[in-house]
């Protein structure tokens, strides 16, 4: 739902840019300013004169926030109603500020493609991409360590722990230190009589040309032992990468063969949403063993 | 009634041929060429100190003029020291401004070695001060701002590492200073900025100056030479 709705007001994000562009006085020569923003209607006053939105970090003006704004012409909330997202203008002149072009996100948005939206977000400098606890991740393809394409919705019904590296990263305390945490934390979930058997991890190159199944699954070995049980390799292309990085704040700079990268680790719940997120490479096992098996658990009650 | 080509006289046919050979022969060697030259004068525009590539470079470093003017925007960040610091504690400074994150392990300790140079040869100059600007404020606390500011010997009060609300950060770094590049294959991270190797010089008025490849190892002189044409211009 949430990734239709931004779809969506990506497109009025488009339409209403566009328009703004053409209608604008030239920014800074006026006194008025408009500012392009996106936000949830809260509050709308009896008299429609005053609306309360939360509206996300307005570039060049202001951070994100839950604001009172004056509305001059009321006939921009028509259809219109709190909890709605919406995309609308702010503008500001010397003495005031109000809010106009008000449009409801979420409406006829199906051709919108991931990039798409990525660039409207960028455009605006907005941060609506990175997702929180809840949200639900892209149903991204993945090349895994067979040569078979996978999708994150095959593993529905499972908590799915996954996280990111390269098989030719030279630093222990980055991704070799990951995928150690991985078997570590495989033992325990193993050797639990208590714990839930729905789970599964996931090891992510973002070296797909190097890291081919064949590489992938030769160093999966190392690290599994002869062991397969509920951990698989796979390499995720450049332009799933490109979302990603968007998505759950992954950073990767690539230099000839090397590649300078953050460290993000994921604990998705068995609805396939963000549960936990376990950053940089100071988490242990027993803390994502925990994380697995509390989603885990609730999803087989 | 079409005529048909096989109707025509062989030496007629042979003609056309010749000439059609010497056509796409002549056209393609011309084409080529044209793109050879657009590509070497391209190359040449684009490239005054080899900023695609990220081996650390030797050649002169020169000023790269802004995209487009930039001024620094207003923020409220916090320092390794946990200290926040807003445009106002910077206003009417020099500023020399790079970008970070502390477990990139291989541009960023080059770019930050030219910054310790730079830090050595300003010491003396308290108009300049020195910004890094982390875009992975989730994992680059304070705290761990702090351990990778001794590792360069930043002093606390003349090189600021700032972090904090992710949304600020990207807005100061895509408004005040960096390009964005949705398609560059070599780099995925939120923000998608360009050219987070370089160096950039924001004059005391706040306008951006312009960069310098952080990869060049001639870059801290450079920098220095430019802060002394700024100094001398308020003078």
């Amino acid at each position: 739902m949430k990734t239709i709705a931004m779809k969506g007001s990506t497109l009025f994000c488009i339409l209403v840019f566009t328009h703004s562009v053409l209608a604008a006085p030239s920014g800074d020569d006026s006194a008025t300013k408009s500012y392009f923003a996106r936000g949830m209607i809260e509050k709308i006053a009896p008299n429609l004169r005053q609306v309360t939105i939360h509206h996300q970090a307005i570039p060049g003006y202001m951070m994100e926030m839950t604001m009172d704004f004056n509305v001059k012409n009321t006939n921009a909330l028509s259809g219109i109603s709190p909890n709605d997202e919406i995309t609308f203008t702010l503008v500001v002149d010397e003495n005031d500020e109000w809010v106009e072009n008000i449009h409801r996100a979420g409406q006829s948005t199906k051709a919108m493609t991931n990039k798409m939206s990525m660039q409207m977000d960028m455009a605006h400098g907005l941060m609506t991409s990175e997702l929180k606890p809840d949200d639900l991740l892209p149903d991204y393809a993945l090349t895994t360590e067979d040569g078979k394409q996978i999708h994150f919705s095959d593993f529905r019904g499972k908590a799915l722990a996954f996280t990111f590296f390269f098989t030719r990263c030279p630093l222990p305390d980055y991704c070799p230190r990951m995928n150690n945490n991985f078997e570590e934390t495989r033992k325990i979930l193993l050797t639990d009589t208590n714990a839930s058997t729905n789970w599964q991890f996931l090891s992510i190159s973002f070296d797909p040309e190097f890291d081919t199944p064949a590489v992938l699954s030769n160093y999966a070995n190392v690290y599994r032992g002869d062991d397969a049980n509920r951990w698989l390799f796979a390499a995720a292309a450049t332009n799933v990468l490109a979302d990603v990085a968007q998505r759950l704040d992954l950073m990767v700079m690539r230099q000839g063969n090397n590649i300078s990268h953050n460290l993000r680790t994921v604990v998705l719940d068995p609805q396939g949403r963000i549960y936990k997120q376990f950053d940089s490479n100071q988490w242990t096992p027993q803390q994502l063993a925990d994380a697995i098996m509390q989603t885990a658990r609730l999803s087989a009650q | 009634m079409f005529r048909n080509a096989d109707s025509k006289p062989r030496k007629q046919r042979n003609d056309e041929r010749l000439f059609a050979i010497v056509a796409i022969v002549g056209s393609l060697v011309f084409g080529a060429g044209f793109c050879f030259l657009l590509f070497a004068m391209n190359n040449r525009e684009n490239n005054p100190a080899n900023e695609a590539g990220h081996a650390v470079e030797n050649s002169k470093s020169r000023l790269i003029p802004p995209d487009h003017p930039r001024q620094l925007v207003n923020f409220t960040l916090t320092d390794r020291t946990e200290r926040t610091v807003t445009r106002s504690d910077l206003a009417g400074k020099i500023l020399v401004v790079d970008f970070l994150f502390t477990s990139c392990s291989l541009t960023c300790p080059a770019v930050n070695r030219q910054m310790a140079q730079i830090q050595q040869l300003t010491a003396n100059q308290p108009d300049v001060k020195l910004v890094s600007l982390t875009v992975d404020p989730r994992d680059d606390t304070p705290a761990v701002l702090e351990k990778y500011g001794e590792r360069f010997g930043a002093n606390t009060n003349r090189w600021l590492f700032l972090t904090g609300d992710k949304s600020q950060l990207y807005d100061l770094i895509g408004t005040s200073f960096l390009a964005k590049d949705l398609d560059d294959p070599f780099s995925y991270m939120p923000g998608n900025f360009s050219h987070t190797e370089r160096i950039a010089v924001v004059d005391s008025h706040g306008h951006l100056r312009g960069y310098f490849d952080g990869l060049n190892q001639n870059t801290a002189s450079a920098v220095v030479e430019e802060i002394t044409k700024l100094q001398n211009q308020t003078l």
